[in-house]
């Protein structure tokens, strides 16, 4: 179901004030599934350094996806290297967020078959994604996708 | 003796409940002249109907009461307007509801309240009774658990699953438009919509006026924090909390508004507003009426006030007004459906409820009320009609044959004899036990009116 006029790119500087409030919808969906991911009152700031962090940092793809020069969604995926492994190149999908009034469209889709083509030229044979584990909507996306579970973090509050 | 007006319902209604000890009870239909007739109704005959139905299970519906069977089930957590008051404090009202049942529709309904509000509970709980009925009404349970479970159990279940609070009231409803539309010369289709309050009802109307050919598009939705719109700031969240509500924003873009709006700008310009929301006055203030399309249809359907008067709703320019009173014109009633509903179900051993049948219950008591002339103060039939339900049995019997989810299908005019016939057997045979002073007159009253 790929809509021809929905272009998805490379995010660049002036992509930034657009990332910056999907950062924060990213962080503020994913709350509600977990109050160990409960975001900071104020994040517009924050959200707007890493956003420009991220577009300048050569282990992360950021792309952008637009329709009518409106930007719609984002995805984020960084590369991290185990080197004893033998696929010890994995692109992982950290944040990811479409506008809800153009879900439905197979825009995320599209994002990660782009990010996850973008990874491979960078030697990653492995793709994967983080959510919170109780983000059911997450799980099931990407189960759609035919990903599988693959490593399992633990957390328990110590203060 | 009391005039109705300045009579204590909630008093009567205790003291004649403590007289009566329960509102309905079982009664043979076969005849019993002797003891040895129970070789018959019971062992050891009545092994061979046992085999019969064990190795065919639909023979159930037929060789017992099953199939005129239903159970009202509620696990009590949002009755009436008295809230979250637990199964035995739902059971008065059930038992209520199966006294209209058999009384209008010659349905036997068995209250069926229980402790299961956990929805997975919820569901098995109807799946493990469901060998038991021939169908099933769901009724006062809260939101939005309730659109969960009953889209589960129509998937589930072969026998039909009807949640009167969310269809019954949605057909009433969609019935009453239908009439609404066509006095003033409107087109549904190309009509637009408001609908204040998403709880059962109006998410069960959205789904069938959409059913019905009306373009998301063409409607508006509005809960307590405003127009459900994509662009609204706990979207996610309803994402996750209640993806119906999720879902009609998404699907409707908010009607074309802004995000943030509320109701006075929903109503610029609009044709219909359908208030289930809460109870009024003033809920719906008279100068955002006045805001909406030239000869505005406004349903204000919340008890016991709506959510404004008919008579404000008419001076801020509305033509059409009906309400959720049977002491106002225009009562929409969800016991115009339920009765017929089930009637034409059980006579066909349909497994389920589609929306199409729920819209041509809603088409037939709509074209009832126009054979006996509609005019602004009567666009619905009044529950005292009796001529209206074997018409909705037919109408719901004729097309789950069509849909091919009726067991033993049927015509449309063969359904009409059969269901008149069951009504009247009922109502004949309660009138010979009241003949036969059988059933005490009440030691309390109210006046006649």
């Amino acid at each position: 179901m790929y809509e021809p006029s929905i272009v998805v790119r490379k995010a660049g500087p002036d992509d930034v004030e657009d990332l910056l409030v999907m950062i924060e919808k990213f962080y503020r969906f994913n709350e509600e599934f977990d109050p160990a991911w409960s975001v900071k009152e104020e994040t517009r700031d924050v959200a707007k350094e890493m956003a420009s962090k991220y577009i300048e940092d050569p282990r992360s793809v950021v792309l952008v996806a637009q329709v009518d020069g409106k930007i719609i969604g984002f995805v984020r995926a960084e590369i991290r290297e185990n080197p004893i492994l033998e696929n010890g190149r994995l692109g992982i999908i950290v944040e990811l967020y479409v506008h809800p009034q153009y879900r439905r469209r197979g825009v995320a889709k599209r994002l990660v078959e782009e990010a996850s083509k973008e990874l491979a030229l960078r030697g990653v044979s492995v793709v994967g994604a983080e959510f919170p584990a109780a983000n059911s909507v997450a799980r099931a996306f990407y189960e759609n996708l035919g990903f599988r579970p693959y490593l399992s973090v633990y957390i328990k509050e110590v203060k | 003796m009391k005039k109705t007006d300045q009579i204590d319902w909630y008093k009567l209604s205790l003291e004649l409940h403590k007289f009566y000890a329960g509102k309905i009870e079982t009664m043979p239909k076969v005849p019993i002249r002797r003891m040895k007739d129970f070789a018959i109704w019971y062992t050891p005959g009545v092994a061979e109907p046992s085999r019969v139905s064990g190795k065919n299970p639909d023979y159930s519906l037929e060789l017992t009461n099953r199939w005129n069977t239903i159970a009202v089930v509620t696990d009590g957590t949002r009755v009436l307007g008295l809230g979250d008051i637990g199964p035995e404090g739902a059971y008065p009202v059930m038992e209520g509801k199966a006294l209209l049942f058999k009384y209008l529709g010659g349905v036997d309904a068995v209250p069926l309240v229980h402790r299961a509000r956990e929805p997975e509970k919820f569901l098995e709980l109807l799946e493990l009774v469901e060998p038991s009925f021939g169908g099933i009404n769901l009724e006062d349970i809260e939101s939005p658990k309730c659109f969960h479970i009953l889209d589960e159990a129509r998937k589930r279940l072969r026998i039909p699953v009807w949640h009167d609070d969310q269809q019954g009231t949605a057909a009433a409803t969609l019935a009453g438009l239908i009439n609404a539309a066509i006095l003033t010369n409107r087109d549904l289709r190309k009509s637009r919509i408001v609908l204040l309050g998403a709880g059962a009802a109006n998410i069960a109307l959205y789904r069938l006026l959409k059913a019905y050919g009306v373009p998301p598009g063409n409607i508006v939705v509005l809960d307590s924090k405003g127009v459900l719109h994509p662009e609204r700031d706990d979207i996610d969240r309803l994402m996750i909390r209640n993806k119906w509500k999720y879902e009609i924003a998404i699907e409707t873009g908010g009607g074309g508004l802004k995000p943030g709006s509320k109701l006075p700008e929903a109503l610029e310009g609009a044709d219909i507003l359908v208030a289930a929301s809460r109870p009024g006055p003033g809920v719906v203030k008279k100068e955002w009426v006045a805001r909406m399309a030239k000869e505005a249809i406004v349903f204000a359907e919340a008890n016991p006030v709506p959510e404004i008067w008919p008579w404000e709703a008419k001076e801020a320019g509305a033509r059409i007004v009906a309400t959720g009173r049977s002491d106002l014109p225009n009562q929409v009633n969800n016991s115009l459906v339920f009765p017929g509903v089930f009637r034409g179900v059980l006579d066909v051993r349909a497994t389920t409820i589609t929306d199409e049948m729920a819209i041509a219950a809603a088409e037939e008591i709509a074209a009832f009320a126009r054979e006996r002339g509609i005019h602004d103060d009567y666009i619905l039939p009044t529950m005292e009609e009796w001529e209206l339900y074997p018409r909705v049995a037919a109408a719901v019997a004729s097309k789950a044959s069509e849909q091919g989810v009726a067991r033993k299908p049927t015509t449309y005019s063969e359904e009409v004899e059969r269901a008149r016939e069951i009504i009247e057997s009922v109502r004949g045979k309660y009138e010979a036990i009241v003949k036969a002073g059988l059933i005490p007159p009440p030691p309390v009253d109210y006046e006649e009116p």
